[in-house]
This record gives structure tokens, sequence and C-alpha cells, in this order.
């Protein structure tokens, strides 16, 4: 792993797969994965597998629905996508996050008093 | 999923559970899909890597860096899918069937002994519950009691099928004013001693069993109603012709009728309204008698107590201050205890009590009195019922033992045999507890499928054993047994769970991996406590077995006692007419009737007889005197028994007649009073030489009888009867009889005569049914129904407990003989021969046998002398059972070792040492 790279925490995946989804709608694992590498423009690494682990965990609190359908190179594929009740946790996951990310940024912008 | 940890709402668990729940099943469908997934994702993957310019097989390799490791994904999204705790049970019982299908002579033995060994506990526990605890369903049970008495004045007459529990009507009376002390006096009186009285709802003349009760009769018991109303106070005072009937009847009689309310029956020819349907449930207040219907109290010579017709005054019981014939029943006034209330009552008790007695004969001999007992539905069961319980209750207790300790045993020998196998997983990294659980599972579905088998077989049996017990009334598991077959179940399950487990836990993998079955398995300890189970086992069924052969000897003894008549060919029933007015109307249509059967094809004999010989019922009299003289060399108290019959009765029933002549229908009410002796009574109380021609009379002298007849000693009451002097007289010469049974002696099949004696009756009076119709050799047979079914369940526990012993034996001799396979081969190579082999494992069975026979004979004289009072002709100490017993248990070890020492003596010895 490069040393610029930084690994992707835990519960940030399921809150990337989930805007995601709601951004662009239906799509299968690979697209998901490929997805977040554009976004995070290599900064961060992704084990591709463990998006499936995410997408297990999303889909049995029913925050994802799935269903199957064909791929770009006609194989069978799972198309993944938002539901109602994961739109209602975007939401709140969202605010969440900027809260905290607020706070940290405001905690890091301190400066050392001599 | 937050970055920073926050509590998942309860939704979300509930909701990630139950998607868990469901891929428990198609957990292979998901395994499949998965693959499926992931091969896209690879080849989406790899085909990106070859459009950016990778060679397809660097691009496959990059696209397998970039993804990860596959097998390691789906093994975690396998165990995330899902609740893995369950999808292992799922696994270790989809095991443990193939496991146990795989030795299906162990399983199918171990299921049938625990379900008959629970089984068989249920069935008597159940019974044993509802006959010895089970209180009357009424509301409040405990503030209930059932008044009884004792010391009942001199010059008093009592009715009944106790002899404690009878009061008159006065007394009823006189305690319902006492509100102080009883909140409500309940009392009830059967409508007929047989149970059953005559009943009619369509054209044809059935029997039903009726009380009749007082108004507040379901009020002050709490009995709710299905139907309609109880009875109110107003009913009793009137003795209004209203009657309700039980659930069970309405079930069975009306098929559930909606409109039965206002519906007529005929009872004994008369009317009644039905008004209401009792209770589910509820069939009277003594679960022996299970009835039909009840009537308020009637006021009317048809309706008397106990169906007993009334005297020439026309005085039925309510009008009878010393007849003391009705049952009483009270509810406790609030607050007061029963101490306190039986103090209360009992000046109004003894004042009541004297009522029916001459002033002169008032306050003589002892003081009556009153006691309370508990509501049960049973009563105070008898002696011999309550011990023949307990009886049984020790054999299905030793039963129980020897079963459970069997199966434990079985289990253990064949966990031993596999405890390679759970080295071998052991060592591959099994987890203890995982080899814990899957032997848990095992013996869960061991035990679960025995409770299944056990519960069927308990229910059969509970069946058979109430019919036995005498409870007609429809006897229900109830929850108490539930739980106690539960427990004994659970317990079981734990026992066999746990025991295996030691022994596979304790397994050193290395040591068992290393080295030989015989060094492995070589442990002392282990076969020591193993002998001790196989001693301990044979000693119970020594105590069983010897058990089991006193009460069968019983059953021969009885079943060859001679009768002292002819029982077979003889057809019995009774009858009970209506009401008549005077004596010469009743004999007339007694008489009549007795002349139309015996005009009836293949009927070569008619009498009559007031209590049907083998029915237990009798008269018991003493105190006469032979030509006016006490009898000779008798003591004071002359007992006899006695019983009234029609003309012809000795020649009908097949008794010899020794001197003299049978009844005729010329001894009439006006001839000479007339009786015939038996040959005890002619022994002891008239002396040496003929009886004929002297004179019995009482001992007030008012009515003097002449012997005519000397009949051969026969039994009376039942078969195990013994010799009592007994006297009859002609019903003519006596009061008026309320009920006769008709002996018919008949060519062939005695049954066949049934329905052409059925039509007679029917020209007779069509209100009037055949009542208990039987042979009379079936009736004789019914006299000892508890001894039969008492000795055939008893054998069947010793056969149990004998087959229980085989299996035990022949699984544990098996076992051991495959252990010590290599130390035979080493014997064998070194010159043994082989009946020294077979040998060696019969000493073995043997000596065992022989330590539990010494261990269960002592063991089988004490339990035996407890079961002294129920045998007949045979006793406690019968050398043939002691000595069949030990021989059957000397036998059965002896077979079941059989097949293990032939399996020692065919082993090879340069196989046995080459294999491990």
């Amino acid at each position: 792993m490069a040393a610029d790279k930084s690994e992707v925490l835990q519960g940030t995946l399921d809150l990337m797969i989930l805007k995601t989804l709601q951004a662009l709608g239906p799509l299968h694992g690979f697209g998901i994965a490929r997805r977040i590498e554009q976004l995070s423009e290599d900064v961060l690494t992704l084990n591709e597998g463990t998006v499936y682990t995410s997408l297990l965990r999303l889909q049995q609190k029913m925050w994802i629905a799935s269903e199957w359908g064909l791929s770009e190179n006609n194989r069978r594929a799972r198309f993944y996508s938002i539901t109602r009740r994961g739109l209602k946790q975007l939401a709140v996951e969202t605010e969440n996050w900027e809260r905290i990310a607020a706070v940290i940024g405001r905690v890091l912008a301190l400066e050392a008093k001599v | 999923m937050a970055p920073i940890p926050s509590r998942e709402p309860v939704s979300d668990r509930a909701l990630t559970f139950l998607s868990k729940l469901k891929a428990l099943f198609g957990r292979h469908r998901d395994d499949v899909a998965f693959d499926e997934e992931i091969l896209t994702h690879l080849d989406l993957l790899a085909a990106k890597f070859q459009r950016e310019g990778m060679t397809p097989s660097q691009a496959v390799r990059a696209a397998r860096r970039q993804f990860g490791n596959p097998t390691l994904l789906k093994q975690r999204q396998r165990e995330s899918r899902t609740i893995m705790f369950f999808a292992h049970i799922f696994a270790d019982a989809r095991y443990a069937f193939r496991q146990l299908a795989k030795t299906p002579v162990f399983t199918i033995v171990c299921i049938l002994t625990l379900a008959l060994g629970v089984g068989a506990n249920t069935a008597v526990f159940s019974v044993m519950h509802t006959v010895l605890m089970k209180m009357i369903p009424a509301h409040e049970p405990t503030r209930l009691v059932v008044l009884r008495e004792s010391e009942r004045p001199d010059g008093t007459t009592q009715s009944g099928d106790g002899y404690d529990n009878s009061f008159t009507y006065a007394m009823y009376q006189a305690l319902s004013t006492r509100k102080d002390a009883f909140q409500d006096v309940m009392t009830y009186v059967p409508l007929a001693f047989s149970g059953k009285t005559p009943v009619r709802v369509g054209a044809t003349p059935e029997v039903a069993s009726g009380d009749m009760v007082s108004g507040n009769y379901f009020s002050g018991l709490g009995i709710g109603m299905e139907r309609g109303r109880g009875f109110s106070s107003q009913d009793e005072s009137q003795h209004a012709s209203v009657v309700v009937i039980s659930e069970k009847y309405w079930s069975s009689r009306f098929s559930r009728d909606p409109q039965i309310i206002g519906k007529t029956i005929f009872i004994k020819s008369l009317p009644f309204t039905i008004v209401g349907v009792a209770a589910h449930g509820f069939e009277g207040t003594e679960g022996a008698r299970s009835l039909d219907f009840w009537i308020p109290l009637q006021d009317r010579p048809e309706f008397n107590a106990w169906g007993n017709s009334v005297g020439t005054d026309n005085k039925n019981f309510m009008r009878r201050d010393e007849w003391w014939c009705i049952r009483l029943m009270a509810r406790l006034a609030p607050g007061i205890s029963p101490q306190q209330a039986l103090a209360q009552v009992f000046p109004t008790f003894r004042q009541a009590a004297y009522l029916g007695v001459p002033q002169a004969k008032q306050g003589q001999g002892k003081p009556p009195i009153l006691s309370f007992s508990a509501p049960k539905q049973f009563g105070e069961p008898g002696d011999n019922q309550t011990k023949s319980l307990h009886t049984l209750m020790t054999m299905v207790v030793l039963v129980l033992l020897i079963a459970v300790s069997n199966v434990v045993m079985l289990l253990l020998a064949r966990n031993a045999n596999r405890q390679r196998e759970f080295s071998i997983r052991l060592a591959l990294g099994a987890g203890r507890m995982e080899l814990a659980r899957q032997l848990l599972v095992e013996s869960f579905l061991l035990v679960t499928t025995g409770g299944v088998v056990a519960w069927l077989f308990a229910s059969i049996a509970t069946r058979a054993l109430a019919s036995w017990a005498q409870i007609d009334s429809s006897l229900q598991p109830d929850e108490t047994v539930l739980w106690f077959t539960l427990a004994v179940l659970f317990i079981a399950a734990l026992i066999f769970g746990l025991a295996p487990l030691r022994s596979a836990m304790s397994n050193d993998p290395q040591l068992t991996l290393k080295s030989s079955t015989a060094v492995s398995q070589h442990s002392a300890q282990k076969v020591r406590a193993g002998n001790a189970v196989i001693v301990t086992q044979v000693a119970l069924c020594v105590v069983l077995l010897v058990g089991a052969g006193l009460l069968f000897g019983t059953l021969r003894n009885l079943i060859n006692t001679p009768l002292g008549m002819k029982a077979d060919g003889l057809l019995v029933f009774g009858v009970h007419p209506k009401h008549f007015t005077s004596t010469e109307q009743s004999v007339a249509f007694y008489q009549t009737f007795q002349q139309r059967l015996s005009a009836l094809p293949g009927v070569t004999a008619v009498s009559m007889v007031e209590n049907r010989p083998g029915s237990g019922w009798s008269n018991n009299d003493a105190g006469i005197l032979i030509d006016g003289h006490k009898p000779v060399g008798s003591p004071d108290d002359t007992h006899f028994r006695n019983n009234g019959v029609g003309s012809n009765y000795f020649h009908t029933m097949g008794v010899h007649i020794l001197a003299g002549r049978d009844f005729t229908d010329a001894d009439t009410a006006t001839a000479p009073k007339v009786v015939v002796v038996n040959e005890t009574f002619a022994k002891r109380y008239v002396g040496p030489g003929s009886a004929v021609g002297h004179v019995v009379s009482a001992s007030d002298q008012k009515d003097h009888y002449q012997i005519i007849g000397v009949v051969q000693d026969h039994k009376y009451t039942g078969i195990t009867e013994e010799t009592t002097p007994m006297l009859w007289s002609i019903f003519t010469q006596g009061s008026p009889e309320g009920e006769l049974n008709y002996e018919l002696r008949v060519q062939g099949e005695p049954m066949a005569l049934l329905e052409p004696a059925r039509r007679v009756a029917a020209q007779m009076d069509p209100d009037m049914p055949l009542l208990r119709p039987m042979t009379q050799a079936e009736q004789f047979t019914l006299s000892i129904s508890e001894q039969i079914l008492f000795a055939r369940l008893a054998g069947c526990f010793g056969a149990l407990a004998v087959v229980l012993i085989a299996t035990g034996l022949y699984g544990t001799l098996s076992y051991r003989v495959s252990k010590r396979s290599p130390e035979i081969g080493v014997r064998m190579a070194l010159g043994a021969q082989r009946s020294q082999v077979v040998w060696m494992v019969l000493r073995g069975s043997l000596t065992l046998t022989a330590a539990g026979v010494l261990l269960g004979v002592p063991l089988a004289v004490a339990a035996c002398r407890g079961l002294e009072s129920s045998l007949y002709g045979i006793k406690p100490l019968d050398p043939v059972s002691y000595a069949l017993a030990i021989a059957g248990v000397v036998l059965v070890a002896l077979l079941a070792s059989t097949i293990p020492a032939g399996r020692a003596a065919s082993v090879d010895p340069s196989r046995a040492l080459r294999a491990d």
C-alpha cells in the first residue's frame, strides 16, 4: 500500500455506498466500486470484496434492495438500489457526518498558544 | 455505520435478525448466487484492466489482487448472512440423524426403552394423581367440605355404597339452618343402586345415571352452565319436574343439539323438562360415578333414594327420619375454619341424629360423631386400590430406572466406540464446545423422539388404567402430569447428553491416535462402574419378575377357583319396573315375565335373583335362632349372607342340591315360609344330621322359616369370596322388590337370547330397559377384573424389564468383547482354545448375573411383603416364583452373551493383532 493512500473507515463505506446509490440509481457491486474509486481520486484504497460485506449489512437492515439484471458484459449481476428507509437513514447520517466533520475541523484549526 | 459508533435502533437489529432467520432456509442457494456475483465482478474488473492495456493473464491476476481473497470473503459472507448458532444446530441435527440412522438397532432400542419407561411412568402417574389428589371441579374447592359420620345411633338404617357418608333428610334440613357455619349445605342422592335409571328420550327405553339434588347444588358448588340454567330453591321446594344434563350426555346422546333446552326426557316414565346443560367437565362430585343428569329432590314414591321401593306406608326418604341415605356437602361460611364450623354445628347434628329413634333408645350407646373430609373427586380411595396403585408406581419406577441406566449404558458404549472419531475431530481443530453441542443435539434428538412415542404410549395406557381404576369420567392428562413427564425427559436428556461428554472430553487426542484400542481403553474404573450398573439392573429385574410371578400365580388361582355352579351358558340382566302399588302386583309382574322368558326358544330355565352373583353386592345379617334356640356351639354372632331368589333358582344356576328341594311356584306369600341354606350354614349352625325340616327365625321370633333344602357351597359376591354361611328365601314371601336380576339358562350362545328377551320386556313395559346384560361367566370375571389387569400390568413390567436387561447386557458385553479382541487374539495366539474364550465371556456375564441375583432376592423378599394383601392362594415367599424369576434372569443373561461370546471365539488372532 502506498504511503499517500489511506484506508477506508468501516462505517464510512456504508455511507459512501448509500450516497452513491442515491445519486446514481441502481448499480451492481462493480459499478459501486468504480464510482468510489473515481470520487476518491485514488486517495482511498479499497479491497473491492469489502463492498459486498457492506452491501449485505445494508440489505439486512433493509436500507437497500437488490434484484438480478444483466451487466454490460452480458452476465447476470445483482443490481442494488436505495430504499425509502435508506434515504431517511442517509439524511440522518449525512447531517451527523457534517456536524462531526465541522467539530473535528475546528479542533484541528486551533493554533497553539505560546 | 456512523464513524463514531452510535447505538443501532431496535428496528434495525430486528430487521437484521429476521433477515438472518430467513436466510437459514436456502443457504445453499445464497452461496451459489454470491459465487456468481463475485465471478461477474472479477470478469468486469479484468476487462477494465485489459482495456487499460494489460495482457489477459496480467489482467486476471490484477483483478484478483484488487478484489481480495474471494474464499475468505465467501466464508465471511456466509457467516454474517445468517445466525451461525442455528445453522450449526441444523447441521448437528442432520449429522446426528445420519449417525442414528446408521445404527438402527441401537436407535430403535433406545427410543423404545425411553418410550416404554417414560410412557408407563406417565400413565400410572396420571391415574394416581387423579385418584389420590384431584379435587372436584368446583369453585374454591378448599372452602367445600364433605360430611362424614360415625357411630350412627342404634335403631337407624343406612343405605349407600359407602359406610360413613350417609345422612337423613331431616339432618339436611337441620344443618341447612346453620348459616353461621355453612354458607350452603348441598345434598344429593343417587336414583338407583346400580347407578342406572330407566329413561326414555324417543321411543326406545334406555338407561342413564342420575342424582336427585338440592336446589343449591349447582350454585353452592359454583358450577356454571353451558346452556340454560341450574336449579333454584324453588325447584327444590316445589319438587319441579325439571332436569339438568351433563355436557357429556348432551354430546353423546343429543349430538350437542342447540335446541336442547325445553325438550322432554321421561325418567322412570315421568316427563321432565330439560332446563340446563352443566359446564364442560362436570359429571357429579364422585369421580367413580359419572352422571348424565340431575333432578331436584322429589317427594313421590317412585323417586326414592337409591331406587329402593317404598314400604306399604308409601313414604320415601324425605319422610323417614331414621333412614340415613343421602350425601351431604357444605360450603363453609366466610371466615370460618372447618374446626370452628364443626364445633358450631355439632349440637344441631346430635339432635337431628336422634330424630328417627324412639324416645327410649335416644342417648344410648356411643354418641354419634360428625367429621369433614376434603372434596376429593374420587373420595378416599379404597385401601386395595391405593395399594395396587402404589405397587404399580414402584414397579414403574424400577422399570424407569432400568430403562434410563440402560440407555446411558448403550450411549456410553457407543460413544466409547467413537472415541477415535472424537479424537480425530479434536485433532483437526474441532472445538470442545462443538463436540459437546453435537452430543447434546444427538441425545436431545433421541429423547424427543422417545418422548413423542412415550406420549402416544402413555395416552393409550392411561385409558386402560383409568378403566381399571373404574374412573368413567373422561380422564384427561392434566398439566401436572405434563410437567412431570417433561421433567423426567429433561433430566434424561441431560444424563444422556453429559455422560458420554465427560469421556469424550477427558480424552487425550494424542493418546487415542497414537495407541491401539487395547491400550486406550483399559480403564478399570469404567469397567467397574459398568459392572455395578448391570448388577443393579439384574437385581431390579429379579424383583419385578418375582412380583409378576406372584401376581400371575394369583390370577391362575382365581381363574381356576371352582364356583360351585355352572356359570357358562347363563344370560343375566336386571329389570327395574315402574312403581307398584301392592306386593301382589309386583310379584305377578315378575312371575309373568319369568314365564314369558321361559317360553322363548333356546331357553331351558329362568329364575330371578335380588343380588346378582359375582357383582359384589350381598345382604349380610346376623343373629338367628334355629328351632327357637341359639345355634349350638357357635359364637354369639351368627353371621350369614342371604339373597332373595325366584322359583327353580338352584336348578337354573346349576347348583347341586344336596338334600331337600328347590324353590317352586307353590312357595307363595300365603304358603308356609321356606328357606334354602348352604352346606356351611347347615354344618355350622344346624349341626350334624340333615338340616331339612329345621326352622330358622330372627332373634325377635316374629317370622319362622322352614329349611326345605341344602345346597352345595358356591360363590356369591365374587370369585375371591371365602365360603360363608348362606341362606336364600323366595322373593314372593318377602317385601316388594324394586329391581330383580333374571338368570336365563340357555342352549348355545347366551348373548344371542338378549334381543328376544328385550322384545319380551318391551311387551311387558315399553319403558323398561334391560340393565347390565351379560353372561354370568362374564359377571364373575368382572369380579376379578382388577386382579386380572393388575397381573397383566405386572407381567408387562416384568417382560419389559427382561427385554431391557437383555438389550443392556448384550450391548455392554458385545462392546467389551470388541474392545478385548486384541487381547483375545493374543490369548489365542498363545494357545487358548475357542471353548476357553467362550467360557471366559460367559463366565463374566454369569458372575455379574449371580451378583445381581444375590442382591435381588433379599430385595424381592422385602418388596413382596407389601404385595401380600393382593395375593390369592399363594404365599409371598412362593419358591416357584423365585425359582422361575432366577431361571429367567440367568437364561436372559446367557442368551444376551451368546452372540458376543461367539464373536469372541471367532476372533482371528493374526488379524486382531495386526489391527491398529
